[in-house]
């Protein structure tokens, strides 16, 4: 769930010059938080291009509060199924995190059945953690929806990805942790999401996987994150977009991979932290095989690759030449 | 309950899934537990290569429920099959509840094997339901798993049902080659609904997938004439070797005479150099 709540709250900044990405060309990039539910085909294609070859979408909330348990249900559906498939249209990879959300948890005779179905979906092919949760306000609700969920995380051994507030974060962050400890969790399968300069320390010291989400104006700017990768390096930090229905942006993960390259940061690191770290903590889950989306350039969707079948192919969507204003 | 030898089919399938996984596997998939537990938790256990499968089997499936095949399956939606094979089936109500809610809360790979399982289940009538909400879906995966070697549609849907699952094909470029029944079950109303499908295509200057006519050919008529005319008047080779195709299916005087005109066409198709199945390569 991220980030910005309001747009009124957006303040427009002089917009920096623009960064190429030549310089990132063939380079593989994983989106380890992105809901591309909320997002266009034309996002999908900019990223296929850009080189991400796989992502994950947390279950989030959408905006509009769910009324009723049949929604949650068919949006869980809908992670496993059409998203998926639509991704797969982009020759992308599309995993995803199934969980309640802090901010729904707080509707607590919902968040009961949310709970029942929950074990349904936890263990279909592709979902590749708990997620994202945690606190919003911080309230004893959300509380006891986390403190459920990571119990559901340990009997099942999926990797958690955390959610951290916007307000209170820092105090919110190492609580999120301090509760995740305190069930038995292994730090080195929860994901703390949404870090910044000041909860990054404690996350690495602690052994969490550090996430940032490169999101304008509310969260990380990625010139802020080539400090951060500076500072910390390479090892259990990773970054993402959490690309939404706010103003956002799905090509976080190869601009920020772009800058760090101009930047001087080693193609190594560029590597763990748009990439590889991702694989290493939600592969955990036994859920992901690198061999589905690794081959260069080619990323297919295997299971839509049916008996020599062609039209569905990832990645062999008809293209539309938007610089015309033919439409045909 | 079942319209096919379902025991023989129940060992070849087991004599697969034998020969494609471990015998530890086989022992779980057989374990007693929730069917739902097992059938979302399958490929941990199966994997999902592409299955081994003999010409034999193949052949033996075939003949048992023709037109069916599980070529080219992968391990985890044949084990599904399986499955829901070794599922009890003597109470209908129970059957039925217990198959839909698989289907209510399936991602895609459960979803194929779902679909692509529908010859096997018992009680056919029931799932004609669940195989025309399928078809609406705009899945690949799942539309082929319902439309290639799957003999339920055929054998199962009403003609409107039938109808969109052909048009359906059409508009989601598939290979009609695979679909079971779509000669047989080709009639008036889909041949008259292609034509006004294909003046759409004409109008906008789209292309025209030559099978089309294959499910006109044996309707044409005064009014199915004018296009089949239109081919050899206005299409490429192409075109005119499918209105030959078409026209070769008919009993309609003119066009038959129409056809005499084109001896080399007449000449491929008797010497079965021309066909569907070759103008769509």
């Amino acid at each position: 769930m991220c980030c910005t709540h309001s747009f009124e709250e957006v303040k427009s900044e002089p917009l920096s010059p623009p960064v190429s990405l030549d310089g990132i060309k063939g380079m593989k990039f994983f989106d380890p938080h992105v809901h591309m539910t909320s997002r266009t085909t034309d996002d999908y294609q900019a990223m296929a291009d850009a080189g991400v070859v796989a992502l994950i979408e947390p279950a989030f909330w959408l905006g509009q509060p769910r009324t009723g348990i049949d929604t949650f249900r068919d949006y869980y559906s809908s992670l496993i199924g059409w998203e998926r498939f639509r991704s797969s249209q982009f020759g992308i990879k599309h995993y995803c995190t199934i969980g309640l959300n802090s901010r729904e948890a707080n509707n607590e005779a919902l968040a009961e059945q949310v709970m029942e179905i929950l074990p349904l979906f936890i263990y279909k092919e592709g979902v590749v953690g708990i997620g994202e949760i945690g606190f919003d306000d911080q309230t004893p609700a959300e509380e006891k929806y986390y403190r459920l969920q990571l119990e559901l995380a340990k009997e099942s051994g999926l990797p958690v990805q955390i959610h951290t507030p916007h307000r209170d974060k820092k105090g919110g962050t190492k609580r999120s942790m301090d509760i995740a400890i305190e069930h038995g969790l292994d730090p080195y399968k929860v994901i703390v999401d949404h870090n910044n300069e000041e909860t990054v320390k404690e996350v690495l010291d602690r052994g969490f996987w550090a996430a940032f989400t490169i999101y304008p104006f509310t969260k990380m700017g990625n010139e802020r994150m080539v400090d951060i990768a500076k500072q910390y390096g390479s090892e259990r930090i990773m970054v993402n977009s959490a690309a939404d229905w706010g103003i956002s942006d799905p090509l976080a993960v190869p601009k920020t991979a772009a800058l760090m390259k101009i930047r001087g940061i080693s193609a190594a690191d560029i590597e763990l932290i748009t990439y590889r770290n991702a694989i290493t903590a939600f592969a955990q889950s036994g859920q992901i095989d690198e061999a589905d989306f690794a081959s260069a350039g080619s990323a297919i969707d295997q299971s839509q690759k049916f008996e020599g079948n062609t039209i569905l192919r990832g990645g062999q969507q008809p293209r539309i030449d938007k610089s015309s204003i033919i439409i045909s | 309950m079942f319209n096919y030898k379902v025991d023989e089919i129940r060992s070849i399938l087991k004599a697969i899934v034998q020969a494609n996984t471990t015998r530890d596997v086989l022992a779980w998939l057989e374990e007693k537990r929730a069917l739902n537990t097992s059938f979302v938790l399958l490929p941990r256990k199966t994997g999902k290569a592409i299955i081994n499968i003999t010409a034999h089997q193949s052949k033996q499936i075939d003949t048992i429920i023709p037109g069916f095949s599980v070529d080219g399956w992968s391990i985890d939606r044949l084990g599904r099959a399986y499955l829901l094979l070794n599922l009890d089936a003597s109470d209908q109500k129970e059957y039925f509840r217990v198959i839909e809610a698989l289907f209510l809360a399936a991602e895609i790979g459960e979803l194929v094997a779902l679909y692509s399982t529908l010859p096997l289940l018992a009680y056919p009538e029931i799932w004609v339901k669940r195989c025309s909400e399928g078809i609406r879906s705009n899945i690949g995966s799942v539309l082929e798993a319902i439309m290639y070697h799957n003999p339920y549609p055929a054998q199962n849907l009403d003609q409107s049902a039938w109808n969109q699952l052909v048009l359906k094909a059409f508009f989601t470029d598939k290979d009609i080659n695979k679909i079971i029944g779509i000669d047989t079950r080709a009639n008036k109303e889909l041949a008259y609904i292609i034509s006004d499908y294909i003046h759409e295509r004409w109008a906008a200057k789209r292309e025209v997938n030559p099978n089309l006519w294959r499910l006109v050919g044996k309707f044409i008529d005064e009014k199915l004439f004018e296009d089949i005319k239109r081919l050899f008047e206005e299409g490429n080779l192409v075109d005119r070797k499918a209105g030959a195709l078409a026209i070769s299916q008919s009993n309609y005087q003119p066009a038959i005479a129409l056809l005499t005109k084109y001896p080399e066409l007449v000449t491929a198709i008797e010497n079965k150099n021309l066909n569907w199945d070759s103008l769509s390569r």
